[in-house]
């Protein structure tokens, strides 16, 4: 049964992604106005439009253009961009490497910064540290995701010069280059990512050390931190997950303003760079490739939430 | 009053924090002692001093006096957005759920696709796709912000629509030969006023730090206006020299997003409903 569920969702999220591939067609080439005007500026001459016309195909009706876009991108050829003449492709996917890597180490510190203020919090509830860990994570959750980052460049980059100020990385950066590049930058996302997932985790935490296993862990003598760690956290985990997946569709977001401020050469930076450069093409590929990330990441937690509900599970 | 007795000091103090941005807003371009563009406020890039408590920015600008400024800017397009999102987003959830069948198969799916794109992304296609006239207007920077949150609050409204939709008085309505706009705006909507009032809240929390994204991706209010976004990207370039200048507006704005977060915290306990910020999802 529930395979069946993940396939009708897997289905529908495909169909979610023609539809935006339509809306994003409509939105950008289409609707107002002349498209070569638009992306050459108001001082381009007659036939610097006419030749990007041509190459767009902007003579054929709309239609037809979605059509010949959609096909191309089926068999994986987006296009050449307007800017640079490259294929998109070829322009799209060192980027994404470098996001995909900001992204790994980013979740490999989220998972610590979670876990450890949460189980603090849940050994000593009520008490000082989890009052004050309170406190520090709604203060947290209230520094937008740039200024977070600018603090950390500030404070870890020019005034201790423990990192560089861009992190420029380039296909000949070694392993430990691309680590200490990305150091602050994954900071700063697995900070956002972990404060919004500490109050769930915190809270689920509790509720798990009430159950009468734990209870019987604690009767028979055993170190507190060991109950915590050995017997609650594994249970406190599962209701966390769903938490950890919207992380992931934050994370599709968080990375433009991210890589942004640190000057990170990824997919965030060259979206925002090619919008300004009004880079159709480019622009197309990295936002649907964005959507896909985010819509698989919201299955991920749609099914988990699902798995982790008996009430769910059983309608499922 | 009663009300107020209630509620938690957390948020109390949230409370108090709106405040003063309140009467930063109302206040704020009155004791501001230099205009949001005004130049020559002292030499460019010199640093904190009691005159210029956020120093003065590569123009010859007053920081301090333009996060005064700014208040009223941001706590503008804030509200009115999140006012606008949530009721074209209400409308569309409550008929939605109380129509049911086909009509509501065909607006979930198209709200699914609006939520689909990561919202971020969204907004800065939407700033772009406007084109050159409108895209950094205050108008259109309103009307993202709505574009975001109205898929999203219609979803909520749907929710509670159908919830109410169940009980006996709006199957009343129905065999009197009620509308549906009737039965929406008599019935369904007074007792969905604490859903959406939490949902406005929670909406309204976020939108300071939505707009100020656009602002410091360049993609939001296009200068001089005094946005803290933009304000942060305009200085960024010289966060060595003049940190304050970057800071300050920071500062303005994330007091700002806690006490908004303090008091929804607040006011989502007393009606019950877990509130649920940070993410815009």
């Amino acid at each position: 049964m529930l395979m069946r569920l993940v396939v009708s969702r897997l289905v529908q999220a495909l169909f979610t992604l023609l539809a935006i591939s339509f809306l994003l067609f409509l939105t950008l080439e289409v609707l107002p106005g002349d498209v070569a005007s638009r992306v050459l500026g108001r001082e381009a001459t007659e036939a610097s439009l006419a030749l990007l016309r041509e190459r767009m195909n902007l003579d054929l009706p709309p239609l037809q253009r979605y059509g010949l876009w959609l096909g191309g991108a089926l068999r994986g050829d987006f296009g050449t961009s307007l800017v640079s003449g490259r294929p998109v492709v070829d322009i799209l996917a060192p980027k994404v490497a470098n996001t995909l890597f900001l992204s790994v180490h980013a979740f490999l510190l989220y998972l610590p910064l979670a876990l450890i203020p949460a189980v603090v919090q849940a050994i000593w509830r009520n008490r000082a540290p989890d009052h004050i860990l309170s406190v520090a994570t709604l203060v947290l959750l209230s520094i937008p995701d740039f200024l977070l980052a600018t603090l950390l460049l500030l404070a870890f980059s020019m005034s201790l010069n423990w990192f560089p100020a861009m992190a420029i990385v380039d296909h000949t950066t070694s392993f430990r280059g691309m680590v200490h590049a990305t150091t602050l930058p994954a900071i700063t996302l697995a900070v956002v990512m972990a404060v919004y997932a500490l109050r769930m985790l915190r809270d689920s935490l509790i509720e798990v050390l009430r159950a009468d296993h734990i209870r019987m862990a604690e009767l028979r003598g055993l170190p507190r931190g060991r109950i915590v760690w050995g017997h609650a956290l594994p249970n406190a985990l599962a209701p966390t997950l769903n938490v950890t997946a919207l992380n992931l569709a934050y994370l599709v977001g968080g990375v433009v303003v991210v890589e942004k401020v640190f000057s990170y050469p990824g997919f965030g930076s060259l979206l925002v760079d090619m919008l300004q450069l009004r880079d159709l093409p480019v622009i197309e590929a990295t936002v649907l490739l964005a959507s896909a990330v985010y819509i698989f990441a919201n299955l991920v937690a749609d099914i988990a939430a699902i798995l982790l509900t008996p009430k769910l599970r059983d309608r499922a | 009053m009663r009300l107020w007795r209630r509620a938690p000091w957390a948020m109390r103090v949230g409370a108090g924090i709106l405040a003063l941005h309140l009467a930063a807003a109302l206040f704020g371009p009155a004791l501001a002692g230099w205009g949001p563009a005004q130049m020559g406020a002292g030499p460019p890039l010199s640093g904190p001093s009691w005159a210029h408590p956020f120093g003065i920015d590569q123009l010859g600008r007053d920081v301090f006096s333009r996060v005064l400024h700014g208040a009223r800017v941001v706590l503008v397009l804030s509200l009115s957005g999140t006012a606008l999102g949530v009721a074209v987003g209400a409308v569309i959830g409550l008929l939605s759920g109380l129509a049911g069948g086909w009509i509501d198969d065909l607006v979930q799916r198209a709200l699914e696709i609006l939520i689909s794109i990561p919202f971020l992304v969204l907004a800065l296609i939407a700033m772009v796709a406007v084109g050159p006239i409108l895209s950094g207007q205050p108008v259109t920077v309103i009307g993202v912000v709505a574009l975001i949150y109205a898929p999203r609050v219609a979803r909520i409204a749907r929710a509670a629509a159908q919830e109410i939709a169940t009980r006996d008085f709006v199957t009343m309505a129905r065999l009197r030969g009620d509308g549906a706009l009737t039965i929406m705006w008599r019935e369904i909507l007074p007792n969905a006023r604490g859903v959406l009032l939490v949902e406005f809240s929670l909406r309204a929390s976020y939108a300071p730090v939505l707009i100020g994204s656009l602002g410091f991706l360049g993609f939001g209010l296009r200068p001089p206006p005094p946005e803290w976004g933009l304000m942060m990207a305009e200085n960024r370039a010289l966060l060595i020299v003049t940190p304050w200048a970057v800071l300050g507006p920071g500062l303005a704005l994330s007091s700002l997003v806690v006490g908004l977060n303090l008091f929804t915290d607040g006011l989502a306990r007393m009606l019950g409903r877990h509130a649920d910020f940070g993410a815009a999802g």
